[in-house]
């Protein structure tokens, strides 16, 4: 009788794989081991060799560039718009406008990723500002942690905070006025 | 055509646009996507990642084919709406996990069966300049190669 996949990795690859495929991909996966009487190492290249391609997969169906394009846009202005008003010496700074687009940077990434992970089906408005939420989470980490090791590119807290409070205003507004593309699984036949 | 308005439920003012919009999305099939709709097409009912991503293999021998790439096309194509995909029933040898069916759509098929036009065009330019010796040539080859694999 087949070993079966090992558990840890099963369960590594159920958490790396977005929802709206995991049932599928994983099980594909385990029915290739269990068929082919493959071993661990074989389950393990399969999964490590299919992870990128679904999660990219993924990202591609779910996000929208233009609306990404906006996303930016709106969390650049926010950041922006909190240096003017608290710090308007960092944007004549050499590096200011580059430290300023790290939190955007990572709000975006999170926003995506997000959205990737979501579960497909009707969007509801507190879902729809989930993803805003969990990327200014991200921002307040990243930037803490900057703060540790780099605080040379750390934004100072007040910037931080306003500038995120207003890209998840501006941020959620701009996803329940153009909801971002979700790719619901079709019908039997 | 008829089909496709039917279908989609379109109303004659928008049915011309719509198609013209969708001969354009038929026209760009790369050449896995080709493999992956024959993959399909050869598979009928039992068409889900494992038993596509295998007729994939055995199509593009001796090019090894990874199963992400697979899923990245199926995707691809779904969004393209040439194909539909539907869950099935739980499985115990997949440990209790639905298999995500495909099966081709009209547009689907039509796409593939224009890839296959051009591909026997490719065929006849070719045998025409290179000759007959040559096709006999690449049978015998390809016979033998089949010959070795069977072995």
């Amino acid at each position: 009788m087949p070993a079966g996949p090992p558990k840890a990795v099963q369960a590594f690859a159920a958490l790396l794989i977005p929802c709206a495929c995991r049932e599928e991909v994983l099980g594909d996966l385990q029915e290739r081991c269990t068929s082919t009487d493959g071993s661990a190492m074989q389950y393990c290249r399969d999964v490590f060799g299919t992870l990128p391609f679904v999660i990219l997969s993924r990202i591609r169906r779910t996000a929208d560039p233009k609306l990404l394009l906006m996303h930016a846009f709106v969390l650049y202005l926010s950041f922006y718009g909190a240096a003017w008003f608290k710090a308007y010496a960092l944007l004549y700074e050499p590096w200011g406008p580059a430290r300023l687009a790290i939190p955007r940077a990572i709000a975006l990434l999170a926003l995506v990723l997000e959205d990737a992970y979501a579960k497909s089906g009707r969007r509801s408005p507190l879902r729809l500002i989930r993803g805003p939420l969990v990327g200014l989470a991200w921002t307040l980490l990243f930037e803490a942690a900057l703060r540790t090791t780099h605080s040379n590119l750390a934004l100072p807290f007040w910037i931080v905070l306003y500038g995120g409070a207003l890209g998840l205003l501006l941020t959620s507004a701009l996803r329940m006025l153009f909801s971002p593309p979700s790719t619901s699984p079709q019908g039997p036949i | 055509m008829t089909l496709l308005i039917r279908e989609r439920g379109l109303t004659p003012a928008t049915h011309l646009s719509y198609a013209v919009g969708e001969i354009k999305r038929t026209d760009s099939l790369g050449q896995f996507e080709q493999l992956v709709l024959t993959a399909i097409l050869a598979r009928r009912d039992d068409a889900y990642g494992v038993s596509i991503h295998s007729k994939v293999e055995e199509l593009a021998h001796p090019k090894a084919v990874s199963l992400g790439a697979v899923y990245v096309t199926l995707d691809r194509l779904e969004d393209k709406r040439l194909i539909r995909s539907w869950l099935s029933d739980p499985t115990p040898e997949r440990g209790g996990r639905a298999k995500r069916c495909y099966r081709l759509e009209a547009l689907g098929e039509r796409a593939l069966e224009e890839s296959a036009v051009t591909a026997k065009r490719i065929w006849d330019g070719i045998v025409e300049v290179w000759g007959k010796e040559w096709v006999r040539a690449q049978s015998k080859e390809w016979g033998k190669r089949l010959g070795k694999e069977a072995g």
